[in-house]
């Protein structure tokens, strides 16, 4: 299975290295709110998932991502 | 074609080396192998994400040079992500595409202020797309009859109100998608039973925008449904992206709608393909007919065969507009002459062939044979082959010529042809339609040349007859065509739209010519065109190209002639041609100066060549019997 990780590296096209827990919007280029919703589109067809509106909101850093995907059942 | 999607880890894989590739490239300064990467890897993972992060690099790469294009974007949701598409697509074409999207909700303010930033950027092609539930919110709850007349009425006004409106303010060609109703209808399986069920609605909205449409020029309607439906349901319908970005249209269909966007971008820059040359075994028909016979082919109304006759109706349609067929072929010419005149299910015969290489020649020294025989770039032909050795001789040796990933299955041939996008026209013109017999004809010239003893003795026995006239509004799709593909006989180069030659048809400081050619084998039809600029005592000529059809009979003279002839009778003091070298247009570079012009100067890549016409005179070529009408 993929990380996180994988996903915001392969959607912005950034190294896997330079991310951490705290990667966000304002550490990520491309990360903006098309870039956003690009992300999304990526972690529903990568991890098999539909992702609630209000979670979409709060997925402010890769951190975050992966606690609210955990709700989802998904190991990212 | 799409190619067969293999298993997604491995692609995931292939992507990340692309990418690395991709940056070793970036930091090594290799430039075009780096924007070529970036191609490759939206096409290796066509997602949004991939898109903007090849959108973005390209800022940050040098530019690469291409004929520049200016794209505009006008919505009533948010399109901006169809931008990083278009660009793949635009680059993948060899241009260099800037991009201007109207702020949110704004189309309309920025239509119709002069000085809004849609003007500013100066589009060559705007896209018009308004959703039917932005134009008519009511669509969605069971409207009655009187808001659905009422809509109709209002959405027809809006949409040609709008395109009216940034006509008389612009040049641009204007590109308005159709309306399309995502979902299903309220009605139900009633909807088409109903005078108010939607889908006849938006049938009829659609038509009467395109009664609209066709009657303005440069103006197009889009066939939104058409293009969505080659993605599927689940992709155009993202209501989540609608409810939290306002967006319309998920990955798929932006790739898809970016590709059909190239369609009008192309022959809007000259850059439609005027010919395809065909393999025999294997692509026209199945099996080698060298070894199975005529009779052993695979060839007829059922499969295996059908197929073929299926791929060559499409081959035949494509001559209808103006699209030249050729043949390459590894094979002996006694083995393939039966087939191609008498076989009974051939579809494309003898006649549909415009040039003929069946021999066992390297077959990138002929499809350059082809090329010089037809006399057209190498840029604007295309290359289908089932041999994908051969393809990639031809990729290797020929990079100009598109050459064609023909699939494995034969059945995909059709589809697979239809889905290109370099065979568009914005016009059809009578040239288009009879350009094929056109080209038989020069079969016929160039067997007369052959037998003829001298060049001279041939151009008199051509009977070559010009016509020359001042341009007329019937004239204008044709001459517009030229003036946006002609490259090698052509003094400026300088592209003109429908809406600029109208407005110099009308100006009584400007004069359009034409140019028609006819000689014993047939009309070779509008072949020239000049446009001449009176500015104070002197004419300035903006303009002067012949298609290379006619290149070699000194038609040009007794057109470049006329214009001298016309200048004297206005008391022209001095008649000026411009010329701008490009990088193919070196055969009209000695035009002015052959033809007893003077260089005059010589700045910022425009020379100027003048001509005293109270004085001076051009020398008629004495094969050339001429008719005008009109100084």
């Amino acid at each position: 299975m993929p990380t996180v990780e994988d996903v915001v590296s392969s959607v912005f096209g950034v190294n896997r290295e330079s991310l951490n827990e705290g990667s966000s919007p304002e550490s990520v280029e491309g990360w903006d709110s098309m870039g956003h919703m690009n992300l999304v589109a990526a972690l529903e067809q990568r991890f098999n998932v539909s992702i609630d509106i209000d979670d979409v909101m709060q997925m402010a850093n890769v951190g975050e991502i992966r606690q609210i995907l955990a709700a989802y059942g998904v190991r990212g | 074609m799409e190619e067969r999607v293999p298993h997604r880890s491995k692609r995931e894989a292939d992507t990340e080396a692309l990418r690395l590739v991709y940056r070793e490239l970036k930091e090594a300064g290799r430039t075009a192998e780096a924007h070529d990467a970036l191609n490759r890897l939206v096409e290796l993972q066509p997602t949004g994400g991939t898109a903007a992060f090849a959108h973005r690099e390209r800022g940050k790469l040098g530019e690469l040079g291409g004929r520049p294009v200016r794209i505009a974007i006008l919505s009533s949701y948010v399109l901006d992500p169809l931008v990083p598409f278009l660009d793949v697509e635009c680059r993948r074409a060899g241009l260099m595409p800037a991009f201007y999207v109207a702020p949110f909700n704004q189309y309309t303010q920025d239509v119709l202020n002069p000085a809004s930033g849609l003007y500013a950027f100066g589009p060559e092609v705007a896209f018009i797309a308004l959703d039917v539930e932005d134009l008519f919110p009511g669509i969605r709850l069971v409207p009655t009859g009187n808001e659905l007349s009422g809509s109709r009425a209002k959405v027809r006004a809006t949409i040609a109100g709008l395109v009216h409106e940034l006509r008389a303010r612009s040049n641009t060609l204007i590109v308005v998608y159709e309306l399309a109703f995502s979902g299903w209808s309220p009605h139900g399986i009633l909807d088409n039973r109903r005078g108010d069920g939607l889908s006849r609605w938006i049938e009829d909205v659609n038509r009467e925008v395109a009664e609209d449409l066709s009657a303005q020029a440069h103006t197009f309607l889009m066939p939104l449904r058409q293009v969505l439906a080659r993605v599927g349901g689940a992709q155009e319908q993202n209501r989540k992206l609608y409810y939290m970005a306002r967006m319309r249209h998920g990955d798929g269909a932006l790739r898809e709608l970016a590709r059909y966007s190239m369609r009008y971008v192309k022959p809007l820059k000259g850059l439609t393909r005027k010919c395809v040359v065909v393999d025999l075994d294997g692509t026209l028909w199945g099996g080698v007919v060298g070894e199975v016979g005529p009779e052993g082919i695979q060839l007829g109304p059922t499969a295996p065969g059908i197929e073929y006759v299926d791929f060559q109706e499409a081959l035949l349609n494509l001559t209808k507009r103006g699209i030249l067929l050729a043949i390459c072929s590894k094979n002996n010419p006694n083995d393939v002459w039966p087939v191609l005149r008498e076989h009974k299910h051939m579809v494309l015969r003898e006649e549909h062939f415009a040039a003929v290489r069946i021999n066992w020649h390297n077959k990138a020294e002929n499809v350059r044979e082809i090329a010089e025989e037809l006399n057209i770039a190498l840029d604007s032909l295309v290359f289908l082959d089932d041999n994908p050795v051969e393809r990639e001789l031809i990729r290797q040796m020929l990079p100009q010529v598109l050459t064609v990933e023909l699939p494995r299955d034969a059945s995909q041939y059709r589809a697979m042809l239809e889905s290109l996008t370099d065979f568009e026209l914005l016009a059809l013109t009578k040239e288009d339609e009879q350009r094929a017999s056109q080209y038989q004809a020069n079969r016929q010239r160039q067997a007369l040349e052959r037998a003829s003893g001298s060049l001279d003795a041939y151009l008199r026995s051509l009977e070559i007859r010009a016509e020359i006239a001042r341009a007329a509004a019937h004239h204008v799709p044709r001459v517009v065509q030229m003036l946006n593909k002609t490259n090698q006989f052509n003094t400026t180069t300088r592209r003109y739209q429908t809406p600029e030659i109208e407005r110099l048809l009308a100006s009584p400081d400007h004069r359009v010519y034409v140019l028609e050619v006819a000689d014993r084998f047939g009309e070779h039809g509008l072949v020239g065109s000049a446009i001449v600029c009176r500015e104070g005592g002197t004419w300035r000529i903006d303009n002067v190209l012949l298609s290379c059809r006619v290149m070699g009979l000194s038609v040009e003279t007794v057109f470049l002639k006329h214009i001298s002839e016309a200048a004297r009778l206005h008391d022209v003091a001095r008649l000026v041609g411009e010329f701008i070298p490009s990088a193919k247009n070196e055969p009209t570079a000695d035009f002015y100066r052959r033809h007893g012009f003077q260089l005059a100067s010589d700045a910022d890549g425009v020379q100027s060549w003048i001509f005293d016409p109270r004085r001076d005179r051009i020398e008629d070529p004495t094969w050339i019997s001429v008719k005008t009408s009109g100084e």
